[in-house]
């Protein structure tokens, strides 16, 4: 696990990855010490070079004595952590059957029945939430309790498994707090997932007498499956309150938008069969019907699809003719074929997910989790999470009265869109279906959204695959804004000791009609700067900031006397940029404001015999960077290159004095997506008799450390984010037969 | 006597690191003699079972695939939800139709124009036995007109009553399956999925085209103020937001301190807008805010957010609780300047896309029902929440987002690097036998199109090309150049007409500067709008200026959605417009584009200024001679239409990097686009 990966900031998944990486890096520094330190005692004896054999001896004795003394102690300190945990192992380990054992009393209280009215506002006592830096909520778990009535005789079966490991997976997390005082958020360890095994009013007199119980408020009731025979309500019977409850088959009526959480059901055999990931594409079936014990009338029209459409339509039935100590669970009839379930769901491009007797189905996690599209048949069913999961993009959803429509409406989506929600389909599965953990774990961050919206993960974090998040761009300037020109531009000028050469660019930029301020950097601390008398006079207000550090990361400190969205960044030995070349150059900005607009072009190239990128300063007709000696940008990059910039580029800069330019080019380039654009002809900055290219210097080396700025920024970027363009821009009317006196910027060098 | 102090010293050592043995290792003796007991306060979570393998599942496999199955439920205490009162059967085909009532007796002007909208729109239906949907207008308290109830009335199924204002007359019919389109509904009485949230719009809200957002800059001016707070009397005060109490009245009890200024009328300029009202009040002052650009902060509303079901409100308001109103300051305080710019620049985006105008509301309104009714074929949330929003994406030209020319950065993709040629021949009808070969002879053409649309009959032989070449005959409309031909299989389209003339090198480096502006129209000849202070009317000109606004479709490149958007989202009026004027397609095409874009398009050199060539499409003249004045009144009738006028200028060419630099011309890769 390398410290620089982790520091690239990757996307992880919120809700998957919960040890910060970094953790892992101090790991390895602390390793990294001790290995040098080993050297370092090895290579003592040559320390002391001037001692006579004797005493070398002892002295190589005693060192190793020490060294063995401590490396002992070392691994005695390190070992007992196995010996700890069979201590907590002691303490925390007990069995199932020894928790206390609680009394109910026939006559105590039961709490109100679910109140359907309940939102987050007028039910949920925000206040326990508290104030809190990290915008985390906090949970409390009860401690599990037997309970028993008046004969003694258990309310409900014992935990269940899932139960248990859902309780496990919260207090892993960092919602947990064992201080019953702090918590936001309680979960009692009464077992309500499957309402069949639960007396129902015991259940709720148990419920009512927990420590905090406060009519439900702030309690979180998990349960997959609700309602029981004849009529199977959709969410649990158990009378509760004001408590939340993530239930798995919520209906319209039942679920209360925006305070209960719909939850899938969990599948047992998420955990028991491994199927690998299916890539996605057509397969053989095109619609499978996998669940047993259907509606006769469902099951009806099913098989009138399988008649009408032959092949490409499989449904399948439990099996009546398997031999002995066959898991009939996991085994699938057509006729006298045998299919091996969940693997046959494998080759179907859509899978049915019916309704039963209840809404909330488990075949949904095995047929997402075989990159199957589910299409959904249950009216009015709540799909889980669905306060923030995108189920249009993972599944079809067909009303139950349009049931023998469903081939033609699922041929009526293109291939394309197909494959998307296969690939989004077993995303959603390995994400937040897959194991009770991932259940628990998303249920919690939904509510924790609700209660820290502005600090919510969005649509896009929840929705989009991994694949996605990396390949996407989102630019920061997304809006279409050409800015006024009225704005005008702030003129940075990063100055050292150049005084003459500062005072003539000074003179040169504020000729440009739109400059509204001009910023000298002064990156000298050993020397004052000129006294205000000295500056020449201009027409705009003129400040000059001191630095405290000579660094190149001070020319793009966003700095408060920044008051307009365009920066010029402009060296101090620039003086032969002409004031129609720059005006032109914020025309050109405004029209692109989320790129650097700039007038010295350079290239990257790739050196295939090195095998690795190369800096080009040629002309070249293509353009793959700008350099920030002359270029206009928005000031919001500014922002991000002092405080956003990935990796250790921009310190690594400050210290090699060189290439903030292409830190800046690689940085906008990756958060845009987009080329640079280099404005005018303009070749030559610094004067006129200067060589072909005027660049810093011409010399090799200067040529190879702008090459290794390249392939080190590529590193730690993960990636080449410039790109490269054949165009510049130039005035409409730029060398067109046409009188120069009507042109707007006639003034354009061609060198 | 040296070796003695070097013993002394050795021993001194030898002792000291066995003292450290010995207390190190001691400890962990210590430790493991007595085993620690449970303090009561330290951390133990749940606990690890020793018997955790015994535990049995929460289902029971036989248990999971239940026998008894209930009849589907029919629909609760006659509340409604999509699947139980909306009859998708009738809206099969081509998706949403709509029927409005005529209005019975007089109606406000408001009215009329909504109608009129409605009627000019793509849903509209004039019989309500094809409609879908009938649409029941209920706008205006005073003329009485919703007490009647409708003939095809149905116990309101497949209806919507449309309320662009919060109940303005007493229900005198019970609504029975009706829809509701409500401006800010209460969350109680607000049926998700099926009632359809509206904003709350004022009196004055413009019918058509709108303002566009106040913001004019992406990010907040430094020193702006925090926090903006709604008066209670209406109007708005800037807020101190420095002190650590809460600045606003109500939960914390504080004199409203130095740094708060006084009321005023409109909106201060601040980055944050606190709305904690009720409704009609607050939902009108977020609308408010929206516009300019004032990122929305809602305390608990008690009512729905415009479009809830489709827009994602996250990304441009703040929603929290009311409770808390010192950790909504906190949160506001800290922050990253990476949302708010994010923040700020939806509230833009959103009003522009939705709200701007009554039309845009309620096409809004239509286009969430469509969605709901197409189901898999709805737009993906991306359409509805990014520019230019899913009113100008449609989701009849595809629901992948990586087809439009608007999502290739966030899809991660690149537009495909070919193009399809589109040659429009009208009379006189002499084959384009050059500009075949040249375009052609373009390394990115995958094909070439021709549409031959005059009285001469169909040559019999075409030049031999390197990619394949399709004639489609037939005598067409103008319009018809911007069909959505099923044979153009590539995203780029060069729009060229039978006159033109351009050389190989020209269509490279035209499509290679396409492929960085997918969006937009990349041209060779331009012409600029202006607006014309003798006439007070636009007028546009085809002589050579320091800026353009619309680029020729006799000679550019565009992506193939915007046939789509012209042919299946004008209204036909414009079309026709387009027809009668053939020079105004040009105008047409321009404002579509500029309008989905809010850019302006894209000129590159065009090598040849032959001045004594001929024209390169009637109405478009080289510099000189003077052109004939292209009939003026197309723009105004197409700017009447659009309600705004779309285009903006731009000031700059985009030219090869060395284009006419004096360079040895054996470096330049586009060496032909500079013969003179």
């Amino acid at each position: 696990m390398s410290c620089a990966s982790g520091s690239g900031g990757g996307l992880r998944h919120p809700l998957r990855c919960q040890k910060p990486w970094d953790e892992e890096c101090e790991e390895e520094a602390v390793c990294v010490i001790m290995c040098a330190s080993v050297k370092y005692n090895i290579r003592g004896p040559a320390l002391i070079p001037r001692m006579k054999t004797k005493h070398r001896i002892y002295y190589i004795t005693l060192f190793s004595i020490v060294l063995l003394g401590l490396i002992a102690t070392g691994m005695f300190q390190f070992w007992p952590h196995s010996i700890e945990s069979s201590n907590d192992w002691n303490v925390e380990k007990r069995s199932i059957r020894d928790v206390p054992v609680v009394r109910l009393p026939a006559d105590s209280p039961i709490p109100e029945r679910g109140d359907l009215s309940c939102r987050m506002h007028t039910c949920f006592d925000v206040y326990r939430c508290g104030f809190n830096p990290k915008n985390k909520i906090k949970v409390y778990i009860y401690a599990l309790k037997k309970y028993v009535d008046d004969f003694g005789v258990s309310v409900s079966n014992a935990i269940s498994r899932e139960y248990n490991e859902l309780l496990m997976a919260i207090s892993d997390s960092d919602y947990y707090t064992d201080d019953i005082n702090r918590a936001c958020l309680f979960v009692p360890s009464i077992d309500v997932l499957n309402q069949n095994t639960l007396r129902i009013k015991e259940t709720a007199q148990a419920l009512a007498q927990l420590s905090r119980w406060d009519r439900g408020t702030n309690h979180l009731l998990f349960n997959m499956l609700p309602g029981g025979p004849p009529d199977y309500n959709t969410a649990l019977d158990v009378p509760r309150d004001r408590a939340l409850l993530a239930g798995g088959g919520f209906s319209t009526w039942t679920y209360r938008q925006g305070y209960d959480v719909s939850i899938p059901v969990y599948s047992p055999l998420s955990a028991e069969v491994d199927l690998p990931e299916k890539g996605p594409g057509p397969r053989q079936y095109f619609l499978l019907s996998s669940q047993v014990g259907l509606h006769p009338e469902y099951r009806e029209d099913l098989e009138a699809l399988q008649v009408k459409h032959g092949e490409s339509v499989l449904v399948l039935d439990k099996c009546t003719n398997l031999s002995e100590g066959v898991l009939s669970v996991r085994k699938r009839c057509h006729k006298h074929q045998v299919f091996d379930y969940p693997q046959v769901l494998q080759e179907a491009t859509f899978c049915v997910v019916l309704r039963g007797a209840r809404l909330g189905q488990a075949v949904l996690s095995d047929v997402l989790q075989a990159g199957c599209v589910p299409v959904v048949i249950a009216d009015s069913y709540i799909l889980p999470f669905s306060e923030v999961l995108d189920w249009k993009r993972a599944s079809v959803v067909v009303p139950e009265e349009k049931m023998s429509d469903v081939y033609s409406i699922l041929q009526s989506i293109p291939q394309r869109q197909i494959e998307e929600m296969q690939r989004q389909a077993r995303w959603f599965w390995e994400a937040y279906f897959q194991s009770i953990k991932a259940i628990a774990l998303a249920t919690l961050q939904i509510i924790n959204d609700r209660i820290y919206p502005y600090a919510a993960i969005s649509y896009e974090e929840w929705n989009d695959p991994p694949a996605v998040k990396w390949g996407s761009v989102s630019n920061p300037l997304f809006l279409p804004l050409i800015p006024p020109q009225s704005q005008g531009f702030t003129a940075i000028v990063l100055t050292y000791d150049r005084v003459e050469s500062l005072f003539r660019v000074i003179t040169e930029v504020s000729k440009v009609p739109s400059l509204s301020k001009l910023l000298v950097v002064w990156n000298n601390q050993n020397k004052n700067p000129p006294e205000d008398s000295l500056w020449p006079k201009i027409r705009v207000p003129l400040k000059v900031v001191r630095t405290a550090e000579n660094k190149l990361s001070n020319r793009f400190f966003p700095y408060d006397e920044i008051e307009t969205e365009a920066v010029l960044a402009i060296d101090d030995d620039i003086i032969m940029l002409t004031s129609d070349e720059l005006q032109f150059g914020y025309e050109v900005w405004r029209e692109f404001p989320d790129r650097l607009v700039g007038y010295p072009g350079r290239l990257h190239l790739w050196d295939h015999e090195m095998n690795k990128w190369k800096y080009e300063s040629e002309w070249t007709n293509e353009v793959s960077m700008v350099l920030t000696g002359a270029a206009f940008y928005h000031k919001y990059f500014n922002y991000l290159y002092t405080y956003k910039m990935p990796g250790d580029i921009k310190n690594w800069v400050d210290a090699h004095m060189n290439c903030e330019d292409i830190a800046m080019n690689f940085l906008v380039a990756n958060v845009t997506g987009k080329a640079v654009i280099k404005v005018t002809p303009r070749k030559k900055f610094k004067c006129p008799e200067c060589t072909a290219i005027d660049g810093l210097s011409l010399d090799q080396t200067h040529m190879v450390e702008r090459s290794e700025c390249i392939n080190k920024f590529a590193s730690v970027f993960g990636t080449m984010p410039l790109k490269v363009v054949e165009h510049r821009a130039d005035p409409v009317l730029y060398k067109d037969d046409f009188p120069e006196k009507l042109k707007s910027f006639p003034n354009i060098g061609s060198l | 006597m040296q070796s003695w102090r070097r013993r002394k010293s050795l021993w001194l050592a030898l002792s000291a690191s066995w003292l450290l043995l010995v207390l190190l290792g001691g400890f962990s003796l210590l430790r493991l003699a007595l085993p620690p007991r449970p303090q009561p306060g330290a951390s133990q979570g749940w606990p690890r079972w020793l018997d955790a393998e015994l535990l049995q599942s929460f289902s029971q496999p036989g248990e999971l695939p239940e026998d008894a199955v209930s009849p589907p439920q029919a629909p609760h205490g006659g509340s409604c939800n999509w699947e139980a009162c909306f009859d998708t059967s009738k809206c099969r085909g081509d998706g949403l139709k709509v029927f409005v009532y005529p209005a019975v007796g007089p109606i406000s002007e408001t009215h009329r124009r909504i109608l009129a909208s409605i009627e000019g729109s793509r849903f509209y239906t004039f019989s309500p036995a094809g409609a879908c949907l009938l649409l029941l207008l209920s706008l205006d308290a005073q003329t009485g007109e919703c007490s009647s109830m409708p003939l095809q009335w149905n116990r309101g199924r497949n209806h919507l009553v449309l309320r662009l204002r919060p109940a303005p007359c007493p229900r005198t019919f019970q609504l029975g399956q009706a829809m509701v389109a409500e401006a800010s509904p209460t969350v109680d009485s607000f049926r998700p999925g099926f009632d359809v949230a509206l904003p709350f719009l004022p009196e004055a809200h413009p019918l058509r085209g709108g303002a566009p957002g106040q913001l004019r800059q992406h990010s907040p001016q430094p020193g702006v103020a925090l926090l903006a707070l709604e008066e209670e009397r209406g109007g708005w005060r800037t807020a101190d937001t420095g002190s650590s109490a809460c600045p606003w009245d109500g939960r914390c009890e504080q004199d409203p301190g130095p740094g708060q200024t006084q009321r005023q009328e409109t909106l201060p300029n601040a980055t944050f807008c606190l709305i904690s009202g009720h409704r009609p009040e607050a939902a009108s002052r977020f609308l408010q805010a929206l516009q300019a650009g004032c990122i929305p902060v809602l305390l608990s509303p008690r009512w729905e957010l415009p479009f809830s079901e489709v827009i994602d409100w996250t990304k441009a308001a703040i929603v929290a609780d009311e409770r808390l109103p010192l950790q909504v300051l906190a949160a506001l305080q800290e922050m990253s300047p990476a949302r708010v710019l994010a923040l700020r620049q939806q509230t833009q985006f959103l009003w522009d896309a939705y709200f701007s105008s009554v039309e845009k509301v309620i096409h809004t309104t239509l286009e969430v029902i469509q969605d709901r009714i197409f189901g898999t074929s709805a737009h993906p949330s991306l359409l509805w929440n990014s520019p230019p929003g899913a009113l100008l994406a449609l989701s009849t030209f595809s629901t992948s987002p990586q087809d439009f020319p608007f999502y290739y950065l966030q899809q991660g993709s690149r537009p495909e690097g070919r193009f399809s040629a589109l040659i429009w021949v009208g009379p006189p009808g002499q084959p384009p036998l050059k500009l075949i070969q040249a375009v052609a002879g373009s390394q990115h053409c995958a094909q070439i199109l021709v549409l031959w649309s005059n009285e001469r009959p169909l040559p019999s032989r075409w030049p031999e090309t390197a990619v394949p070449l399709t004639v489609i005959d037939g005598h067409r409309k103008v319009s018809d150049r911007f069909y959505p031909y099923s044979t153009i299989r590539t995203d780029a389209i060069l729009s060229l007409d039978a006159r033109s003339s351009l050389s190989t090198s020209e269509v490279d480096f035209a499509f290679l500067v396409w492929q960085s502006f997918p969006e937009r129209m990349v041209g060779f000849l331009t012409s600029s709008h202006f607006w014309d202070e003798a006439h007070g009317g636009w007028g546009y000109t085809a002589e050579r200026t320091n800026e353009f606004s619309m680029v020729l479709t006799t000679a550019a490149f565009y992506h193939r959605y915007y046939h789509t958007l012209f042919t299946h989202s004008l209204p036909k009026a414009l079309r026709t417009v387009a027809d009668e004027a053939p020079t105004c397609v040009d105008v047409l095409m321009n404002f579509i584009v500029a309008a989905v874009t809010k850019l302006p398009p894209i000129k590159v050199p065009y090598g040849k200024q032959r001045q004594e060539a001929a024209p390169l499409a009637p109405g478009v003249p080289g510099p000189r001679p003077k052109p004939p004045a292209p009939a003026p009144d197309c723009i105004n009738q197409i700017a009447a239409a659009f309600g705004h006028m779309p285009l903006l200028s731009s000031r700059l060419r985009l030219d090869p990097v060395l284009f006419k630099d004096p360079v040895s011309v054996q470096r330049k890769k586009y060496r032909s686009l500079e013969k003179p």
